[in-house]
């Protein structure tokens, strides 16, 4: 067998539609088109009009970095900047115009956003803006750098791992094993709770999924004929609450089928099981108080994978007080070892995935794998407007070709997969799973803050 | 120990004007004219400020020159221009290029503050916004509890100095300020830059340091004031260069990018600068993480040792990030025999590293500092170590709360560069760099920065923090910056400054 080391390949793919400049630049009517502002600026915002060479043209706003060479320079002070206002609207909550615009970035070229300059955020924020992991400045994953010779492992199980094997005395397996498949990336795409999905999203999602050896979630009979065909073992077809499971057929091939939590769960997980014993169950289940409770009990009924869901602010669905992911997760978790059955049962989170630090986090804080939802409609260009309508799309999203949201969103796997491997390398690790629930190696806000300013006036845990 | 204040006061150097009249380009006001206008003139006689103008033979006043506008806050005055024009035609707003400067850790207000005191020299009161970032956390929620000033503040009874070393051996450095500069390579930065960052260090007795990219030629003359730094990609490390300098630091790691190694991208890898590291002209340098030949604390101990062979007369510097267990890392540091723990936070700069790093990875330094400071107390040897804080530390205000919280002094980086004009635009990573000619190679661009022009920027914006160590420690009723350490409950975390002193 020929040895190939996992890589995902990956290529330019340009934007289809007109570039949201981050800054505008306006020329008042004073400007003597001297010329001065062309010579100032390095990034080619200010060219001289290809119609009337006496002319400037006008500014081309999407290459504008900010620099403010060509205000200073101008001597007629004719020109003036100002934060573009379409970037300006882009997003709200979690989903912040930054955030938007680094997807876009990581969709379209593939590569990790690195940038000059420190950090120029907030000091911290709530749910996983309130957490850091932690690095190590001695351990290291391997000898020659995180892209070096030695692999780190990206490489997840969903499913439901025995905690000791047992042979017979003739030395044969008899455990029962149950049934378990291999991702390459701990993250899946979930289109179920998108607002609007073409069949050519559909197709192109299903395709990059497999092109990453990951997994597609959708509902069982809403993929396009030519994309099932195609997909064999990666397409997860996800029944709605109440389905009924006597009647499941599952796609040919499929290594994994999701359920929805209803009142019947405890008899549709075992006929299931009778059904299928050799695919992995998983149950979609609202957060919310006491999830923690419903997941032990998921362990107890045999389900291979609990798949958590948040709303797209990260935070509990079903709750009069939600949690963030990140405690919410942090409490399934714990209460998952305190009963010694955190190896029973995988946890997918979903919701509230906004950018590539989320992932590690989310993993830290306990879960297995998570999902990309709207993270993946927006590396499509998506502008995440409030009133989303297929057919007045400013992205043009409906007449997206199938092959280009493939490439968008593989580039924006291998983005967030190198930027997985870059907190990996730092934190000394060589395989995700290690990841897992390591609540030792990150550092959260409440902790800090009562650690270090429990002795100042006003500081946390003082007064 | 040197207990003179006045011996530690004197021989600083004088703040002089320096001109910078192309850097007066931002305007905190729009000032519009509308069509309407019949350029009556009314307006320039009334504006005392110098606004408007109009020239004697012209049909038409000159668009206004919004600079000089006060802004709205101008409508209680008799001759404010909106109310007074008869047409009107005159509207003043907040300017939205002003909004477009900055970011919440570098605010507008503080860019130009610090531009300022760069340009005159003269400190900024210590309640000006410029002071404190909009972040919404640690410095930017600290503030101190300031009684009012009694008397005048006399600057020459103020000590502000630091030892870099306190154990027993070895040579015994001083510096009147409790600040150095940070590491910035030749490379990530134009060796003029270096040079104005020397230039400044030498005439304030302190230190600046190379960087990772070895040690132009150029900061020979200098090179009492020069840290030679040895990181993991040892890019122009040389004999000489340690054998010269009077402290060596080893850099562990960078707190904007920790655990990661420096990045150097190709565009940035000219001809020369790859002739400084020993590498391939054009090829993106990334030092691996960390020293190779360092895999415990003894192994620490031997590449000091190794350093301290070369060069037996240098102070040793160790620069760490903030991981969980940063104080573990500083009381091994202590034992494997440096003077200096020097602790570089996750907000700080870089010349370029993956944003994923800058805001998620290890602790920012605010946490940090109390914790090692506690630890080597608890250990019994916070005497003999000194610890620098690093990391986003922008203003004095932000290195008097790093003192307050449990540090020794601190290490500047960006605040020099902004000194510089940085605008922190956040362009220093690749093609030509920076467009401002700080952060760059190209052989166009580096021009725009005069070496003794930067050098007396930088030496004003540090005599004008000192200015204002020296009012804070007064209005505090102290006289030596050494007693402002670990003063924890001089602070209050709060969103704003306490008006009152709660004594």
């Amino acid at each position: 067998m020929k040895y190939e080391r996992y890589h995902i390949p990956l290529k330019s793919v340009p934007s289809r539609i007109a570039p949201v400049p981050k800054f505008v630049i306006i020329r008042a009517d004073n400007c003597i088109n001297c010329g001065k502002c062309e010579k100032s600026c390095i990034y080619g915002v200010h060219k001289r009009s290809e119609v009337d060479l006496r002319k400037m043209a006008d500014p081309v706003n999407n290459l504008c970095k900010n620099c403010f060479r060509c205000i200073q320079d101008c001597p007629q002070r004719a020109i003036t900047m100002m934060v573009g206002p379409d970037y300006k609207a882009l997003g709200r909550g979690l989903w912040t115009s930054l955030r938007i615009f680094t997807v876009w970035n990581e969709a379209e070229t593939g590569k990790i956003p690195v940038f000059g300059a420190g950090y120029r955020g907030l000091f911290a924020g709530p749910g996983y803006d309130g957490m850091w992991t932690d690095m190590s400045e001695i351990v290291r994953p391997t000898r020659d750098g995180i892209h070096g010779r030695e692999y780190i492992s990206t490489s997840v199980d969903l499913g439901s791992r025995p905690a000791w094997l047992e042979f017979d005395k003739a030395g044969q397996l008899v455990t029962d094993m149950p049934p378990i498949t291999e991702l390459q990336v701990p993250f899946v795409i979930d289109t179920t709770r998108l607002r609007a999905v073409t069949n050519a999203m559909k197709t192109g999602m299903a395709r990059a999924a497999k092109h990453v050896d990951s997994l597609f979630f959708a509902a069982p009979e809403s993929l396009p004929e030519e994309a099932a065909s195609e997909l064999n073992g990666q397409f997860v077809p996800v029944y709605p609450e109440g389905a009924d499971v006597r009647k499941i057929v599952l796609p040919r091939g499929a290594r994994m089928a999701a359920l929805t939590l209803g009142s019947t769960w405890r008899e549709d997980a075992k006929r299931f099981k009778s059904m299928y014993p050799q695919t992995v169950l998983a149950f979609r289940v609202n957060a919310g108080k006491d999830v923690e409770k419903r997941i032990v009990e998921l362990v107890k009924s045999k389900v291979d994978v609990a798949h958590v869901l948040f709303d797209e602010e990260g935070m509990e669905l079903d709750s009069g007080e939600p949690r963030y992911a990140k405690d919410s997760l942090r409490a399934i978790h714990k209460a998952l070892v305190a009963k010694s059955v955190r190896d029973q049962i995988t946890i997918i989170a979903g919701g509230g995935i906004a950018a590539a630090e989320h992932v590690p986090k989310t993993l830290i804080c306990g879960a297995d794998v998570v999902t990309l939802e709207k993270a993946a409609v927006l590396a499509l260009e998506c502008r995440d407007c409030i009133t989303c309508s297929i057919g007045s799309c400013p992205a043009n999203l409906g007449d997206a070709p199938a092959d280009w949201i493939e490439n968008r969103l593989t580039n924006l796997m291998g983005a967030w997969r190198d930027q997985l491997l870059e907190v990996l390398g730092a934190m000394g690790l060589r395989e995700v799973r290690r990841l897992r629930g390591e609540l030792g190696r990150a550092i959260f806000f409440e902790d800090v803050e009562r650690e270090s300013f429990s002795d100042i006036e006003g500081g946390a845990g003082n007064g | 120990m040197v207990k003179d204040t006045k011996a530690c006061a004197k021989d600083l150097p004088e703040a002089a004007l320096v001109p910078s009249e192309h850097l007066r380009f931002m305007n905190r006001f729009t000032v519009t004219r509308a069509d309407m206008c019949i350029s009556c003139g009314l307006c320039a006689s009334l504006c005392p400020y110098g606004v408007h103008k109009r020239v004697e033979g012209h049909v038409r006043i000159l668009p206004p020159d919004d600079r000089r506008c006060i802004g709205p806050s101008c409508e209680v005055n008799y001759f404010f221009c909106v109310a007074n024009c008869p047409t009107n035609s005159l509207s003043v707003g907040p300017s939205e290029t002003f909004a477009s400067l900055g970011d919440p850790r570098w605010t507008s207000e503080m860019i130009l503050a610090t531009w300022a005191m760069s340009e005159t020299g003269r400190p900024l009161p210590l309640d000006h916004p410029g002071n404190v970032g909009a972040s919404g956390g640690g410095f930017d929620k600290l503030h101190f509890k300031l009684p009012e000033l009694k008397g005048k503040v006399d600057p020459s009874q103020i000590c502000t100095a630091i030892d870099l070393n306190r154990r027993d051996s070895g040579a015994k450095i001083r510096i009147p300020i409790p600040i150095y500069g940070g590491g910035m390579s030749f490379g990530s930065v134009s060796a003029y830059t270096m040079l104005a960052r020397a230039k400044a260090a030498k005439r304030w007795d302190t230190f600046t340091c190379t960087g990772e990219g070895g040690y132009p030629e150029l900061l020979i003359p200098y090179k009492d004031h020069v840290i030679t730094q040895i990181a993991t990609g040892l890019f122009g490390v040389r004999e000489e260069s340690i054998q010269r300098t009077r402290i060596i630091e080893f850099k562990y790691a960078q707190g904007a990018k920790p655990g990661l190694g420096g990045h150097l991208l190709h565009d940035k890898n000219t001809p020369e600068v790859a002739r400084m590291r020993e590498a391939v002209p054009y090829t993106s340098l990334f030092s691996p993480f960390p020293f190779h030949s360092v895999y415990s604390v003894e192994d620490h101990k031997k590449h000091l040792d190794w350093a301290h062979a070369i060069n037996p007369k240098a102070l040793m510097s160790v620069k760490v990030s903030t991981p969980n267990d940063v104080e573990m890392v500083a009381v091994g540091s202590y034992y494997a025999g440096a003077h200096i723990v020097h602790l570089d936070g996750g907000y700080g700069g870089t010349g370029a590293a993956p944003e994923i790093a800058k805001k998620n990875i290890a602790m920012p330094i605010e946490y940090a500092i109390p914790k090692v400071h506690k630890f080597l107390a608890k250990e019994g040897i916070r005497e003999q170590v000194t610890l620098l804080a690093s990391g986003g530390l922008r203003t004095a205000l932000d290195v008097a709360k790093a003192i307050a919280l449990g540090a020794d002094g601190a290490v500047i980086g960006t605040a020099d560069l902004v000194a510089l004009s940085c605008v922190r635009c956040g362009n220093c990573e690749s093609g030509r760099g920076c467009p401002r000619g700080i952060a760059t190679t190209d052989p166009v661009l580096e021009k725009l920065t005069d070496a003794d022009w930067g050098a007396e920027r930088i030496s004003n914006l540090y005599g004008a923090w000192r200015l204002q160590w020296c009012e804070l420690l007064a209005r505090l009723g102290m006289t030596d910056i050494s007693e402002l350490r670990g003063r924890t409950d001089l602070l209050v975390h709060g969103n704003s400054q306490p008006k009152e002193a709660s004594k």
